[in-house]
């Protein structure tokens, strides 16, 4: 059986439009929650949002695909992300393109970001727009693939907000079986009117930045971004630096409610559970677990509750979506590339608005950011609606 | 992978069979719809009531398949658009009441992964649960899962199936877009009809899988692949790797199941592999009687598998008849020219 090794990885969220920047304001604890100044809707006057400062315009440029037509948000942030992890792991065009690279994926609002554009051309308003084909979930997977003349297996996930950890699971798997050399792994999701008004419709929103396992949270921040990583089995890693390796997977269904997690969270218990026999670990040997955290009251009761039924002594915990907001599908291979930047530089980033923990549990999430720690294993977790819960292990190699 | 029971809602009378006795049924709307079933058995009336189509064709094809074999231990769904209409309901609510109140219903069905959810709620299937929404190769997507999921041994039997629903303003976009015939023509000709575009389908196909065979195992899922963007010789040298991956060459297959959708714009693939390496084959066709849909192909596995468990398919559906006995089947099925998935399957 091969290993999945994770090679490069890109990252675009409200903290950063790039890996060193996102790095640099977890070290600071500065928060990428504020007033969103590019969507458009008359929420931004209520909520706080973890919006990408930069219009689709503007990071079109950065891309260097200014002018193209139909690339809606999510097409951007994917884009991006996708940029980068593929610099980063050194992929020439031709490794891009190889049939034996994958390419997975995964959103949730994919081009439904185009709201109004998608009302009017549903509705058949007006001439039509550029974005006709951008609309599906899948579409930013398919332009990418076109335009980096992708040959090799494609997919994108939508099982909600665990959407892009199964993007990673399911490219781990591709690489141990031998059915493929490389895969691009991770997820991308825009901020939306689309999912700002479901959210809201749910009451689940903070009027405030989301406070993670705090008594009196309220609500979650919806904020946007994609990640990747290039996962490669050892013997393509073998020259390069690598940030740490898929060592285990776990995906289960809470079988509970369609939009909330059960009080005894079993879909937890055991996601985390088949994370830990599949990287042969014991819960003891994880050294730091990035939470889901979203900051709603059902999320963060049921989360603390399972990690507390798998944990006997319970490693420093926190939930960097205090910082970049929930990115829905992109959350997953977000906090996969904090996971392992946590890795790399032996530090751990504090929980930002933590005040006061949960009274059933009296468990805080990490305080203060720390340098020279030995993080040898991490526990990510991503859960999402329709009971969907995915963990991940990153280990150190 | 080894296919044990199914079910199947379509264009077509397949919910219980009656195709294969009473044949097939020809359409001429513009838009195919599914012939669902009386869920009523199966399902509450007050949720029913509220389901999606493709919740409710995902619930109608997967739960008797659920009631009747108590040790499945995942499901796995390929949904390019999910509950699509929930979703456009959702978004006119945002735009028409300008982010007025709303109530969630719509938007918590809306995600594609909420028929899998349902699934696993209804069943109580706490094990793995995925959903892939990859357009036109979302149920390969998903096959591949499957197969990967099984070859790590841990689980033994799963559910898998593609589901897509028609909703208006996606047909009213993909028109836009110039994916359909601007004429009406009738399904017994859409696949002759030599003009562009083709036709909108809708369905739901459930299989329970198992990873081994057994004695009453319908036909086996060998393997699956799939390419993006092809010209016309890389689909060639893609099947023959396939098949070679799978120790096979092409004179091995003994039928073709092509996606012929009428679209004279992008049918020629399916002539140049037979031209070029599928001279002795039977073809069989499928979407003369369900049109087209992203998960299609999830039709097409469900007829091979028929043809396998010793069902005469309907004459329509067979459009070269060679003399061999089926054993080995290639299933190739594209969307638009861009996605192409191939599914590999054998009599068990």
């Amino acid at each position: 059986m091969k290993r999945a090794f994770i090679t490069g990885m890109g990252v675009i969220s409200s903290i950063g439009s790039n890996v060193d920047e996102n790095r640099k304001n977890l070290i600071n604890g500065k928060s990428g929650i504020a007033k969103a100044s590019f969507m458009k809707s008359r929420y931004v006057d209520v909520f706080p949002f973890g919006e990408v400062s930069f219009s689709t315009e503007e990071l079109m440029k950065i891309a260097g695909i200014e002018g193209e037509k139909g690339i809606t948000r999510t097409d951007i942030l994917a884009t991006l992300a996708f940029q980068e992890a593929c610099k980063s792991a050194n992929l020439s065009k031709d490794d891009i393109s190889a049939a034996d690279t994958a390419f997975l994926s995964a959103s949730t609002v994919g081009g439904m970001s185009m709201t109004d554009e998608l009302y009017r051309d549903g509705n058949k308003m007006g001439s039509p727009s550029d974005y006709l084909s951008s609309y599906i979930c899948g579409a930013h997977t398919l332009k990418l693939v076109k335009r980096y003349k992708m040959k090799g297996i494609s997919t994108t996930f939508n099982t909600a907000c665990s959407s892009s950890a199964n993007s990673i699971m399911l490219g781990a798997k591709l690489i141990k079986s031998g059915r493929v050399k490389r895969a691009i792994v991770g997820g991308a999701e825009g901020l939306a009117k689309f999912t700002v008004n479901g959210f809201n419709a749910l009451r689940i929103l903070s009027p405030f930045p989301c406070t993670p396992f705090d008594k009196d949270r309220s609500g979650l921040t919806l904020g946007e971004g994609a990640a990747y990583l290039i996962l490669e089995p050892e013997e393509l890693a073998a020259n390069k630096f690598i940030f740490g390796e898929v060592k285990g997977y776990g995906n289960t269904n809470d079988a509970f409610h369609p939009s909330s997690i059960s009080d005894d969270a079993s879909g937890i218990v055991a996601s985390i559970s088949q994370a830990l026999v599949s990287a042969g670990l014991n819960s003891e040997q994880i050294d730091f677990i990035n939470a889901h955290g979203t900051g709603t009251e059902n999320n963060d009761y049921s989360e603390l509750f399972g990690i507390s039924e798998t944990f006997q002594k319970i490693p420093p915990f926190q939930s960097t979506k205090s910082y970049t907001g929930h990115t829905l599908a992109a959350s997953g291979s977000i906090e996969a590339v904090f996971s392992l930047l946590s890795m790399k530089y032996g530090e751990l980033y504090k929980s930002l608005n933590f005040t006061n923990p949960i009274k059933e549990f009296n468990l805080s999430p990490i305080s203060e950011y720390s340098t020279d720690c030995n993080v040898k294993n991490v526990l990510s977790n991503s859960f999402g609606f329709g009971g969907n819960c995915s963990s991940l292990i990153f280990s150190k190699v | 992978m080894f296919i044990k029971k199914m079910y199947c809602i379509s264009p077509q009378n397949t919910y219980n069979n009656e195709i294969f006795e009473e044949g097939t049924e020809i359409h001429t709307e513009s838009q195919f719809w599914a012939k669902e079933p009386r869920y009523k058995s199966m399902v509450p009336l007050n949720l029913l009531r509220r389901m999606s189509k493709s919740v409710r064709m995902g619930v109608g094809t997967a739960m008797p398949l659920i009631n009747e074999f108590d040790d499945i231990e995942g499901v796995i769904i390929g949904s390019a658009n999910g509950s699509i209409k929930k979703s456009i309901s959702f978004l006119n609510q945002i735009v028409e009441y300008n982010e007025g109140t709303l109530t969630p219903t719509d938007f918590v069905q809306s995600t594609s992964n909420s028929i899998a959810g349902t699934l696993a709620l209804m069943g109580k299937i706490t094990g793995y649960n995925n959903t892939h929404v990859n357009n036109g190769i979302a149920f390969e997507s998903a096959l591949l899962d499957a197969l990967l999921l099984f070859d790590e041994g841990q689980v033994k039997r799963l559910i898998i199936g593609g589901v897509e629903e028609i909703s208006q303003a996606n047909y009213n976009i993909d028109v836009l877009r110039g994916m359909f015939k601007k004429e009406t023509v009738s399904s017994d000709n859409l696949l002759s009809s030599g003009t562009e575009g083709t036709v909108s389908g809708e369905g739901a196909a459930m299989f329970v899988v198992d990873a081994c065979k057994s004695n009453d195992s319908i036909a086996e899922i060998v393997d699956v692949d799939q390419i993006c963007f092809p010209d016309k010789n890389e689909i060639v040298d893609k099947i023959r790797s396939f098949l070679d991956r799978n120790n096979l060459v092409p004179d091995d297959i003994d039928a073709l199941f092509l996606g012929y959708n009428g679209d004279a714009r992008t049918d020629f693939y399916y002539d140049y592999i037979q031209k070029q390496i599928f001279q002795q084959q039977s073809v069989f066709v499928y979407k003369n009687l369900v049109a087209d849909f992203y998960t299609v192909s999830s039709f097409a596995v469900w007829l091979a598998a028929n043809l396998f468990s010793g069902k005469s398919l309907p004459e329509e559906t067979m459009i070269k008849k060679s003399g061999k006995k089926i054993n080995k089947i290639l299933i190739y099925n594209h969307y638009e020219g861009t996605q192409h998935g191939f599914i590999l399957m054998s009599a068990p």
